[in-house]
């Protein structure tokens, strides 16, 4: 098989899990059915949780949740980071590199500090969209902003300029469309950033409510059962590896112009 | 000079940014401790008593002439000096970290000097993991199938991190795997084109053996962006022992800073939160100041 086909088929897994997984589960992912962390049988293909719940219920359910979180997130970082590098990188102002500089400074703060005061003051799902703005859109926009430099004088973006144009729809339609891969590679690598983030928030105990099923946060219920039953911590680590190893590759070889 | 003057100007404006976060927290750590059963009156008594009713840049202010006379302040939960709690906690972070970049940084050398597709998907994937999928990924091998390590490390209070080596193994490779594989995922493409270099062909031509070759002609070339990188490896690895030391039940600064910041203590949150900026500020700076050198010498 190449690459591509196990990037697609891999791609394909993924989506199928995270868009039917919680009609296939139902209620299952919130019932007690077996004691707490059995081993996998014939009813249990994983095995039971620490409440004695079904694995596989709550892998096929713990997905949705965290995947919708990680795509807003980075959605808002990519967008903020472009809309701002696209303006540093064209405007003359003098306010630009102030911008630029100020980015700059927020990636010496320690982005978990950051995340943790967001995680106490705003509800789950934000203080990851917060912590990946403000750790990923100052990258996007340094990125942007020189490509956007670099764009000035093409010669497709002087037409523009020369043929009238007015500046928002230069950027709009020549700029930013000749730089889509870029994007795309951008809003890749934050949605790694944000599972991450997810990841991290749910283990230090700010992750999504009980008894509500996430792959991070089945992580820390099953840790002190593995001996009993390490599908219960097993099964949702393959599902983020799954899911982190996909968005990263993809993004990689969008970055290099490859599908 | 205007490096120094610019990273002094880093850590202040961090200084700066990291008491407005705590200071943004809700409830203090007053209403915390409370836990809601004293009054309004009562809870502004307390709060006065602890300093908490003033201004927040006379608050400010007060802090930080604290941390450069060397008085950081006291916990608001023990009562104890801050500088005393994080001296405590401070070697099992230090030895984690420091043992992560001994381990990583040859291992990223090594990535970052192998060619081939597979390794390139290898340093993408292996960057992306979550810390703590490979935290609980190590521990069912080493100590779930191969019963190597104990799974969880619960150091006797007051012994020595070094005192049970067998404790660090699984924080230490989780911490490192990761970081190498960032760090030699984003220094291929640089060693790549060094090596392309005519005088790193003709010395490898002239039979000069690959490490005298590596360390004579590509090292010093990669040296700058290599700091650079390793540079904001420190700052990840300071985030990650919080995720690490919670994880495997290590008592450090990176559980310190969890646990303060669900008290709401305030002054260990900013000490501990100031060191982790500290740490990158520094280590940009180290990298800066290498570069500058190198160029000056060629």
């Amino acid at each position: 098989m190449k690459p591509r086909h196990v990037l697609l088929a891999a791609t394909a897994l993924l989506v199928a899990v995270v868009l039917t997984g919680p009609v296939l589960a139902g209620d299952a992912a919130l019932r007690t059915v077996a004691p707490p962390w059995s081993p996998p049988g014939p009813d249990l293909p994983l095995g039971a949780d620490a409440l004695g719940r079904d694995v596989l219920a709550r892998v096929l359910t713990g997905g949705r949740e965290l995947a919708l979180t990680a795509g807003l997130s980075a959605l808002t970082a990519t967008t903020v980071g472009a809309a701002l590098g696209v303006w540093a990188g064209w405007s003359r102002s003098r306010a630009a590199p102030v911008l630029t500089a100020a980015a700059d400074l927020l990636l010496v703060l320690p982005l978990l500090l950051v995340a943790l005061v967001a995680a106490v003051a705003l509800p789950g799902p934000w203080a990851v969209v917060v912590g990946t703005v403000l750790g990923g859109s100052p990258l996007t926009l340094r990125v942007v902003a020189d490509a956007t430099r670099n764009a000035r004088y093409t010669g497709y973006v002087e037409a523009a300029v020369g043929r009238g144009e007015p500046t928002a729809t230069v950027l709009l339609r020549e700029v930013l469309p000749a730089h889509a891969g870029l994007l795309g590679a951008d809003l890749g690598v934050r949605t790694v950033l944000a599972v991450q983030l997810a990841a991290a928030l749910a283990v230090l105990g700010y992750g999504p409510a009980p008894p509500a099923a996430d792959w991070a946060v089945m992580l820390r219920e099953n840790l002190p059962g593995m001996a009993l039953n390490p599908a219960a911590v097993l099964a949702p680590a393959a599902a983020l590896t799954l899911l982190t190893v996909v968005v990263a590759v993809a993004a990689q070889r969008l970055g290099q112009g490859r599908r | 000079m205007g490096a120094l003057l610019r990273a002094v100007a880093l850590v202040l404006v961090a200084s700066v940014a990291v008491f407005a976060a705590t200071a943004l927290l809700p409830a203090d750590a007053v209403a915390v401790r409370s836990g809601g059963r004293v009054d309004g009156e009562q809870l502004a008594q307390l709060r006065a008593a602890a300093g908490l009713d003033r201004p927040i840049v006379a608050r400010y202010l007060d802090w930080l002439g604290g941390l450069l006379t060397g008085d950081p302040g006291s916990s608001l939960v023990s009562g104890r000096p801050v500088a005393e709690l994080v001296g405590q906690r401070a070697p099992v972070s230090v030895v984690l970290v420091v043992g992560a970049l001994v381990l990583a940084v040859p291992l990223a050398a090594a990535l970052a000097r192998t060619r081939g597709p597979a390794v390139g998907v290898l340093v993408v994937a292996g960057a992306a993991l979550p810390p703590v999928v490979v935290g609980v990924g190590l521990a069912a091998l080493l100590s779930g199938a191969w019963q190597l390590v104990p799974p969880v490390s619960l150091l006797p209070a007051g012994r020595p991190p070094w005192s049970r080596p067998e404790l660090l193994v699984l924080p230490v490779l989780t911490l490192a795997l990761p970081t190498a594989a960032y760090a030699g995922g984003q220094l291929r493409g640089t060693v790549a084109d060094v090596v392309a270099r005519p005088f790193v062909r003709d010395a490898v031509l002239r039979g000069m053996p690959p490490t005298a070759v590596a360390l004579r002609y590509v090292g010093p070339l990669v040296a700058g962006p290599a700091l650079r990188v390793l540079a904001v490896s420190a700052g990840s690895l300071v985030a990650g022992t919080t995720v690490v030391e919670t994880l495997f039940g290590m008592s450090g600064l990176g559980e310190l800073l969890v646990a303060a910041v669900r008290a709401r203590d305030v002054p260990v949150v900013q000490v501990v939160a100031l060191l982790a900026a500290v740490v990158v500020v520094a280590g940009l700076l180290f990298a800066d100041l290498v570069a500058t050198r190198n160029e000056r010498d060629r």
